[in-house]
């Protein structure tokens, strides 16, 4: 290792070739860093995220609908997770959407009722029992998430967080049975964890196509929305 | 089994995307130090422009930097990039090789000014498309969903705030050679008709790398506002062929 991860302690800064070694080298490392947890977490929350397809494939085979949110950089990876359901490159396409899309829905419940309410006033608004609420964040502590999480739950919905770090109050649900799934990735680097949430995705994703082939699953036409 | 899904660290980051990576990051930083705005663009999978967007705006290590970054997610993105972006900004695209707007945006960006940054999967955009890079070389149509452009503009976050530590290296250094006295060489600028000629003999309005300037286009006749043309001491010399959209 170099000084230039140490600026300070080197004065000259006339050499752009050593630190594009230097960046290269930390490219390289944090790649390596970021392919070892996601090859962890795959490993660990594989018979869960097993379990987890299985509940979702009923739930699409029932006439359910996917409806993803999360904040910030987990908003947008919710809505490339509703958009891998609903638009995927190969399989069957399923009905899900990303609920952080609609500036004016957001922007409004923001304001009117306020922020910790923008997606649980969705759910309440949008969901039937027999669809399914995914909340996507990094520490698992966000409000609004877990107010969303907690209304699906009550509504019937199969509820799923992704969380980071210890997996924060979305873990503490799964222990009190308030909460169906949590795929916790086990880092303290936000953006470590937000890539592996993306593999998770991508296997949850995999497994509830493979799952509803297996199954034959049949989709109803008509409206199951019976409450 | 799972060892087949999860990537290996080398399927994530070979030598050479590093090596493309630490370019991208090195040449964004010093954009932004010279007052540059990054514009996004995915058409195709409009979060990621959003992603990356955030992450610039609103870091997620406390005491970076906030910089200026939007998103552009109209259904033109040659016109949305041609009306966000002055000289010295950054335009990066999240898109495949084959995205039409995209290969136009890239193609007209030095006419803005504008350094170009693609990064994508598959089949690589031909030598020379962008003035950076930076490729997944996989042809499995699941990779922008998979994490993988997540990974890479993460990394380019990362690295560019690296840069940003070296504020002595942050201004290119200028006993450069690539200079050349534009009137007496062969240098042809890239330049795209903003108006054209009202009256015979009249010059166009002409947009280029330095900003608007009169250009007389005798030599190739009638222009129509968007041609691209090369200029060469305020005339425009060919008018470039048009690219299916």
């Amino acid at each position: 290792m170099t000084d230039f991860l140490y600026p300070f302690i080197d004065a000259q800064e006339d050499d752009v070739d050593e630190l594009l070694v230097d960046l290269s080298a930390s490219a390289r490392g944090k790649a390596a860093e970021s392919a070892a947890l996601q090859k962890s977490s795959l490993r660990e929350l594989e018979p869960s995220i097993v379990a987890c397809a299985i509940a979702m494939a009923e739930r699409f085979t029932a006439g359910g609908r996917l409806y993803t949110f999360g904040n910030g950089g987990s908003s947008t990876d919710a809505a490339t997770l509703a958009s891998l359901f609903s638009h995927p490159a190969v399989g069957r396409p399923l009905p899900a959407w990303s609920l952080a899309a609609d500036q004016a829905v957001v922007t409004a419940l923001g304001n009117d009722v306020g922020f910790d309410l923008i997606f649980s006033r969705q759910v309440i608004a949008h969901s039937k029992p027999m669809d399914i609420a995914v909340a996507m964040s990094t520490s698992g502590n966000s409000d609004d998430l877990v107010t969303a999480l907690l209304e699906a739950k009550r509504r019937g919905l199969l509820t799923i967080g992704f969380a980071g770090y210890d997996g924060g109050r979305m873990a503490e649900l799964v222990e009190a049975a308030q909460l169906d799934h949590c795929f916790t990735i086990r880092s303290q680097s936000i953006h470590r964890i937000q890539e592996s949430q993306a593999r998770v995705g991508h296997r949850l994703w995999a497994l509830t196509q493979e799952q509803m082939v297996k199954t034959r699953a049949i989709r109803p036409t008509t409206s199951g929305g019976s409450r | 089994m799972t060892a087949q899904i999860a990537p290996t660290a080398a399927d994530l980051m070979s030598e050479e995307l590093s090596t493309d990576l630490s370019a991208a990051a090195l040449a964004l930083a010093r954009r932004f130090h010279s007052g540059a705005t990054l514009w996004v663009l995915s058409p195709e999978w409009e979060p990621h422009a959003h992603h990356v967007a955030v992450e610039f705006v609103h870091p997620v290590i406390m005491g970076k930097r906030a910089l200026p970054a939007f998103a552009l997610t109209g259904a033109d993105p040659v016109s949305e990039a041609r009306l966000a972006t002055r000289p010295g900004d950054v335009i990066l695209a999240v898109a495949g090789a084959e995205d039409a707007g995209i290969r136009e945006v890239v193609r007209r960006a030095p006419a803005w000014g504008a350094e170009t940054i693609w990064i994508g999967f598959g089949h690589r955009p031909e030598p020379g498309a962008a003035n950076h890079v930076l490729w997944v070389d996989s042809a499995d149509p699941m990779v922008p969903a998979t994490g993988r452009f997540v990974l890479m503009y993460h990394l380019l976050w990362e690295l560019t705030h690296v840069c940003f530590e070296h504020p002595g290296l942050l201004v290119a250094s200028t006993d450069c050679t690539d200079e050349v006295c534009i009137t007496c060489s062969d240098e042809g600028r890239l330049g795209e008709v903003v108006l054209a000629p009202t009256e015979a003999f009249a010059p166009a309005i002409v947009r280029t790398a330095t900003g608007e300037e009169d250009v007389d286009v005798t030599v190739i006749g009638h222009v129509s506002p968007g041609d691209l043309v090369l200029v060469h001491a305020g005339a425009a010399l060919v008018l470039l062929e048009e690219v299916a959209r």
